[in-house]
Order: structure tokens, then C-alpha cells, then sequence
């Protein structure tokens, strides 16, 4: 399924997207976080490079709703939103938002705070992405 | 260290440009010729004069593309055996702004005598999914964000909400962005849509596409072809009693994924202006016009802002006031930008850049020419605005 070469960096993270873990890629070297994962350390350039498990906590930067004019392959999906979120371990990925109780996403907003919701694996295994619901207070 | 005109500099001396819109009809190879011919000429140039041609790549088909890069432009226009060469850059939106740093280093430095740079574009005339396929493919990363179902204008949504969240614009504000661009493009015979009036209520009634865009928020592709000269200072003065310089020039890649943007309202462009102005010896309060790259609405704020043409936060209420209109304080985007002239791929940026040659050249014509217009903005963005370019153009006289 990967590009040749590059299952190293994408199985370890689409395989805990499908156990319900959003994975962080972390270099050993300078102990920095790092996402998406690189053939070698952004900040530092070794490639003594592992994963950590996020806690799932972040803040959504920007969100849109694609409703008209999808990718191919996509068109089944709408209504679909897509959020820029960035996590509490100090990196920033692109993925998909849950539906708010009202069934759209009328109770999202730039600057939310937003939690890490797995999709199940039959949906990961189609679309390897992670996905973010509003986070609630208590938790 | 500003830079001061001497005779051995580059200077733009000549246009040429089509129609924007769909001509399907319209050869690709053919539009290319027609701007060469019109830009030589309005260099006051013959054509075997050019010794170097910097393309500008096209997206709408690999086989086109391919005839630029194996120097077919060179073979059409007579110029074998007399071409030194013929080459492109690629860097999106923003290759006008990366081939004219090339032109002006290859004319400095004696390299190239005259320089004819080419573009042309025919993605009005293409089949739209395989565009908007083609553009989703491209410059989003394939193993990690390709699957979320990211389209192109999904990024310029996701680029807009965060405007409207950091600047607190309205959808009013943003729509209004749209229209004074339309104004402009009505006083532009060469745009796509020159002769079809909006408004804001318009905009806000067309179709939910990506929130927070509208159905017409969103760039219409469309075919278009730019042809520009430059020439070395002293050889323009032989010709020409005004041409332009590049006084200052700057740049940003501030990022490859959409997703790892750091601030999606700011992008790179306070970076890449400073020095850009500390280069030209002159600020963004001496601009008499602003061309820059526009493929959404917010995509333009963001940029007049980080270029400091407009306080932060403030270009979305400042188009709303007119600021930027026809008859407003600091005209910006005259030809209609991408969004009203038609966005033209990687020629949007080429056509704001020939745009402010033009007004620079004194050669816009009566409806929409702005008088006394001495200093140019001109900025430019590639991909998924990934990065921010940016070109301070002056008018020189003999």
C-alpha cells in the first residue's frame, strides 16, 4: 500500500490509528517531537527516530466543512470537515472532525479545544487519518 | 543597503498579453507566439534581439509542458541557432516572482542581453475534475493528509476561517474582497469577467462550497497568456523614454503541508517583505499600487497585511470601506486579480505581475490606468500558499 520505502514511517502510524492511538514521531537523538514523520529528525538530522503515544489534546487552528466540489473518491463523504489541529505535544497534523451532537459542525470554532476519537478500522484501514471531536471540560 | 538604478540593471520594457476566459479554440503554441510578437514589439525590439526565454510552466497537460521544456517556443518563434537559452522555473503561483529574480541576475550580471519571458495557460478549457483531481494530488503530502479528502479549495477555506477567527472580518467583509476585484475587472478589456457586475449579496447567496467559501469566493480557472521583456537599462533608454526596475525583492517558504502552517492568517509574508523594503529604500506607505496574488479572499488580506499595506486585521473592513476599489485610497489588484481576471494556474501571478509593469509603463489605458503611478507592491504565492514572494517594481525615467 506504501510508496516503496516508505512503510517504516507509515505503518507504525496508520497500525495505531487502527488500535485507536495517535502516534508521534520522536527523536531520540535531540528529544524532540516530530509530525508527519520524516526520514530523518527536522531539528537535528539523525534518524535514531521512535514513537510516542499522543494524549490526544489539542486546540483546533482552522476547520472547514467540504460540502461541494470534492476529490475524486471523496464525493460520498459530504458533508465532510477537515481541521488543522495542534497538539499539546507541540506538533500540528491535518485531520478529519466528528460531527457535534446537532449532526454538522455548528459547535466548532478556531481555538477550540478538541480530543483525539479514533474511527474504527474498517474506516482506517479505507482512510488512514486521525480523528478529533470537541473535548469536553471535564475530561 | 538600498539599490540605487544604473544602466547595467534589468528593466522591463515590453507586454503581452490575451484574453483570460475560456478559448477553447485558442492554440496553446499559438498563444505563446501572439504575446512573444505583442511584448517584443512593445519592447520596441525585434525578436531576434531575445537571447534568452524563461518560460512559465503550464498545468493543464503534461504534453504541452513537455514542448516548453525541449525548447519548442524557440523553434516557433525563428529563433534557433540564435537562442542561448531556453528554461523554466517552477514554483506555482509565485514563479513570475522566482523568474524575474532569474532574469534580472542573468541581465546584471551580462549573462543575457534580452530576456523574454512566456507564459500560458489553458485550464478554462480543461476538463475541471481532472484539474481539481490534479491539484488535489499535488502539494499535499500523499501518505498523511491525502486521505482526509483535502480539495483546493478546502485549503483556502481552512486559510479564510482562520482570517475571519483572528481578524474578527464578517462574511460580509470577505464577499466584499470579491467585488471591488470585480470592479476592477470590469475596467480590464483582457477579463474573464469584464462584463458581469456582483455584488455582495450575490456572493453570500451563491452556494456553500467549503465553509466558510461560497461558490463565489472561489478562483474560476481559466485560459490566459503573458508575454514580458527586459532589457538592460541602458538598452531600454535607446527605446524607451520610461521603463521599470526591480528595486527590492524578498521571500518566505513557510511551509510544504497545509497542516503544518504555523499561523494559517499570517503565512510568510512579514518575512519576506522587510527586507524586500529595506532593499528598496522605500515602505509600503510610498506604494502607489498593489499586485498581489489573490486566489481567495483571505489569501489577499492576509498578504496586503503582512506587506504592511494595511494594519493587521484590518484589509477585510478596508475592502468593505472601498479602500481598495476603483477610486479608493491605494488601488490594489487592477486587472481584477485571479479572482474576477480568471486564475490562469501559474499565470495568475504572472498577469498581477505584467499588470503592474503596465501601470508602471503608463500603458493601462484610459478607464483604469492610475495616474502618476511611480512604485509597485507586487506579491506572489505558490501550491497551498506555501510560500510568499515578494517584488517592489519602480518606474524609471530617462
Amino acid at each position: 500500500m506504501s510508496e516503496p520505502g516508505m512503510a517504516p514511517l507509515t505503518e507504525p502510524f496508520y497500525d495505531g490509528l487502527g488500535r485507536g492511538e495517535l502516534l508521534i514521531q520522536h527523536c531520540k537523538a535531540c528529544d524532540r517531537t516530530i509530525m508527519y514523520p520524516r526520514h530523518r529528525c527536522p531539528f537535528c538530522y539523525e534518524a535514531d527516530l521512535d514513537w510516542v503515544t499522543s494524549a490526544g489534546r489539542g486546540v483546533l487552528h482552522s476547520f472547514t466543512v467540504q460540502r461541494l466540489g470534492a476529490p475524486s473518491g471523496f464525493e460520498a463523504d459530504t458533508p465532510y470537515a477537515l481541521g488543522v489541529v495542534k497538539l499539546a505535544e507541540n506538533v500540528q497534523l491535518l485531520g478529519r472532525l466528528w460531527p457535534d451532537a446537532g449532526g454538522g459542525w455548528d459547535s466548532y470554532a478556531c481555538d477550540a479545544e478538541v480530543e483525539f476519537h479514533p474511527a474504527g478500522q474498517d474506516e482506517i484501514s479505507r482512510r488512514p487519518v486521525a480523528w478529533f471531536r470537541l473535548g469536553s471540560p471535564s475530561s | 543597503m538600498t539599490t540605487a538604478a544604473t544602466a547595467d540593471e534589468a528593466a522591463f520594457v515590453g507586454i503581452g498579453e490575451l484574453p483570460s476566459g475560456r478559448y477553447p479554440d485558442r492554440a496553446f503554441m499559438g498563444g505563446l507566439v501572439d504575446v512573444a510578437v505583442a511584448a517584443v514589439r512593445d519592447a520596441g525590439l525585434a525578436m531576434t534581439d531575445i537571447d534568452t526565454i524563461l518560460l512559465i510552466p503550464c498545468l493543464h497537460s503534461g504534453a504541452d509542458q513537455a514542448d516548453l521544456v525541449f525548447s519548442r517556443v524557440v523553434e516557433e518563434l525563428g529563433l534557433n541557432g540564435r537562442a542561448k537559452s531556453n528554461v523554466m522555473f517552477h514554483s506555482g503561483g509565485s514563479t513570475s516572482d522566482n523568474t524575474v529574480r532569474s532574469a534580472i541576475s542573468l541581465i546584471n550580471s551580462g549573462h543575457a542581453h534580452n530576456v523574454l519571458i512566456l507564459q500560458a495557460e489553458k485550464w478554462g478549457s480543461a476538463p475541471l475534475i481532472e484539474m481539481i483531481d490534479m491539484l488535489t494530488a499535488n502539494g499535499i503530502p500523499r501518505e498523511w493528509e491525502k486521505a482526509s479528502g483535502l480539495s483546493f479549495n478546502a485549503v483556502g477555506a481552512l486559510i479564510q476561517r482562520r482570517y475571519m477567527a483572528a481578524s474578527g472580518s464578517t462574511p460580509q467583509d470577505m464577499a466584499s474582497v470579491c467585488v471591488a476585484l470585480r470592479e476592477w475587472a470590469r475596467l480590464n478589456p483582457n477579463a474573464m469577467y469584464k462584463d458581469k457586475t456582483l455584488s455582495v449579496e450575490q456572493v453570500l447567496g451563491s452556494r456553500m462550497v467549503s465553509d466558510p467559501l461560497h461558490a463565489f469566493e472561489c478562483p474560476m480557472m481559466a485560459d490566459g497568456a503573458v508575454g514580458l521583456v527586459l532589457t538592460s537599462a541602458r538598452e531600454a533608454s535607446k527605446a524607451q523614454d520610461a521603463w521599470v526596475r526591480v528595486a527590492g525583492s524578498g521571500g518566505c517558504v513557510s511551509h510544504y503541508s497545509i497542516g503544518q502552517e504555523a499561523d494559517l492568517a499570517v503565512l510568510g509574508w512579514p518575512t519576506a517583505a522587510a527586507p524586500a523594503y529595506e532593499q528598496a529604500g522605500w515602505g509600503p506607505g510610498d506604494a502607489d499600487i498593489a499586485e498581489v496574488y489573490d486566489s481567495y479572499a483571505a489569501v489577499l488580506t492576509i498578504a496586503l497585511e503582512g506587506l504592511g499595506l494595511a494594519p493587521a486585521g484590518e484589509a477585510g473592513r478596508m475592502f468593505a470601506a472601498g479602500d481598495f476599489s476603483p477610486g479608493g485610497t491605494l488601488p490594489v489588484n487592477t486587472n481584477g486579480g485571479l479572482l474576477s481576471a480568471g486564475h490562469t494556474g501559474v499565470g495568475g501571478g504572472t498577469a498581477l505581475l505584467a499588470e503592474a509593469v503596465r501601470q508602471l509603463l503608463g500603458r493601462a489605458g484610459p478607464d483604469r490606468q492610475i495616474p502618476d503611478a511611480q512604485r509597485a507592491v507586487c506579491g506572489g504565492s505558490g501550491g497551498t500558499y506555501m510560500d510568499s514572494q515578494v517584488l517592489l517594481l519602480e518606474r524609471v525615467t530617462k
